[in-house]
């Protein structure tokens, strides 16, 4: 059930490596098969059985193999829950978050099927969470929701990354959502991104309602905010001075460094 | 959150079916509080999902046949006051309560059951068990006085 069940979770990764594995003979078979057992559900790192996958893949070597035929998990509900051997236990083993710079390596099916193995994981713990609190009873190690957002959070950095270094190659556009600076009411300039409409902005009322440009009457106040900002940073400025002037008297000899 | 408001394209009769790559949607699978039909799973789901995508979801990532969804939204209570009298919102959430399909039938599970926990040899936790069953013992009265309390003299 457990090799059946951590396989059943691995499998969703290896699904596409079916075409590219061959398991060249018999020796290499228990290997690779203790390779599958050996991956925990709830080890984000699965380094090892992705790079012995990729590493024991020599596609020219067509000899004495035989693919690897692997079924897709048909647990359904089940994958909502933990393995039935870690229910009722106070804590449960985990392995470390991905990292940007590992997650970097991996190749774009490898992300995207990371993607939905992080949210099948978040899933069970937050069912998980939600019956602790039924229960009223402690939910057995918290910390894995907090890792599995960050690798989320990091993964989502790492395809964003990818993809606008591909639209700056292909087009050489920087942001893949259109915008522009625009003036608002109360006289600050910010990045206004458009949003798709499906009529023209001039038949738009709630658009003509909102103003890009600063009113005359509000120019006092944007007057009076400005000598506010001002008269701040030049009393900052003055209390730097005078307590490096209080400093100088009471110690000559201080070395002051330049800013 | 990753991903910062999603705006997705706007549809217009002929557009292409919008795909969504890498779902930011979790679902929480809870106990339901009334009692339900067996084949009923109740989820707790994101404001932004639908009933379609709800059963999108299912099929497509859990591979589990949906027949149909019910969903609705719970008003988290604004009633509580903290320390400082101020209203405590909680927060509002979506239910949905999935049919499956092909006559399958769903309860859920206990995932707390009691389990005996026995400390290994030679642990911390092992003294610390032996350490407080002393200091439980110690407390207990004399058992020689046949549970008369010390209060009556002699």
């Amino acid at each position: 059930m457990a090799a059946s069940s951590s396989a059943g979770r691995v499998l969703t990764l290896c699904k596409q490596f079916q075409n590219v594995l061959r398991i060249s003979s018999a020796i290499n078979t228990p290997h690779c098969a203790a390779n599958f057992t050996k991956y925990q559900p709830h080890v984000y790192r699965g380094k090892s059985p992705l790079a012995a996958l990729s590493w024991s893949t020599p596609t020219s070597y067509l000899g004495q193999c035989r693919a690897l035929h692997t079924t897709i998990s048909r647990r359904g509900l089940e994958e909502f829950f933990d393995l039935p051997e870690n229910w009722g236990e106070t804590s449960v083993k985990s392995g470390a978050p991905w990292t940007a710079k590992q997650l970097r390596t991996k190749s774009n099916e490898d992300l995207h099927k990371l993607w939905y193995v992080l949210l099948k994981e978040k899933n069970m713990l937050l069912t998980l969470e939600q019956e602790a609190k039924r229960q009223r009873v402690q939910m057995p190690s918290p910390e894995r929701l907090r890792k599995v957002e960050r690798s989320i959070i990091r993964l989502e950095t790492v395809v964003t990354e990818r993809e606008t270094a591909l639209r700056l190659l292909q087009t050489g556009q920087e942001k893949g959502r259109p915008g522009d600076w625009r003036k608002n009411t109360f006289g600050y300039v910010y990045w206004y991104r458009f949003k798709e409409y499906a009529i023209p902005w001039y038949m738009n009322k709630r658009y003509k309602r909102k103003k890009f440009y600063t009113p005359k009457f509000v120019e006092p106040h944007i007057r009076l905010r400005l000598e506010k900002h001002i008269r701040e940073k030049a009393r900052k400025a003055s209390l730097k001075k005078k307590t490096l002037a209080k400093l100088m008297e009471k110690f000559p000899q201080m070395k002051v460094s330049a800013p | 959150m990753p991903v910062t408001r999603l705006l997705y394209p706007l549809y217009q009769l002929g557009n292409p079916q919008l795909r969504i790559f890498r779902p930011n949607w979790f679902l929480t699978l809870v106990r339901p509080g009334k009692e339900q039909p067996p084949d009923t799973a109740q989820f707790r789901i994101p404001m932004e999902m639908t009933k379609c995508d709800v059963k999108n979801y299912l099929e497509k990532i859990y591979n589990v046949p949906v027949g149909a969804v019910r969903t609705r939204i719970q008003f988290g209570s604004n009633k509580k006051r903290n320390h400082l009298s101020q209203k405590v919102k909680q927060p509002d959430y979506k239910v949905a309560y999935v049919q499956l399909a092909q006559g399958q039938t769903f309860t859920f599970p206990d995932i707390f059951p009691e389990k005996d926990r026995t400390a290994a040899e030679g642990s911390v936790e092992e003294m610390q068990e032996k350490f407080l069953e002393d200091e439980k013992q110690k407390q207990k009265p004399d058992p020689r006085r046949g549970g008369v309390t010390e209060w009556f003299g002699l």
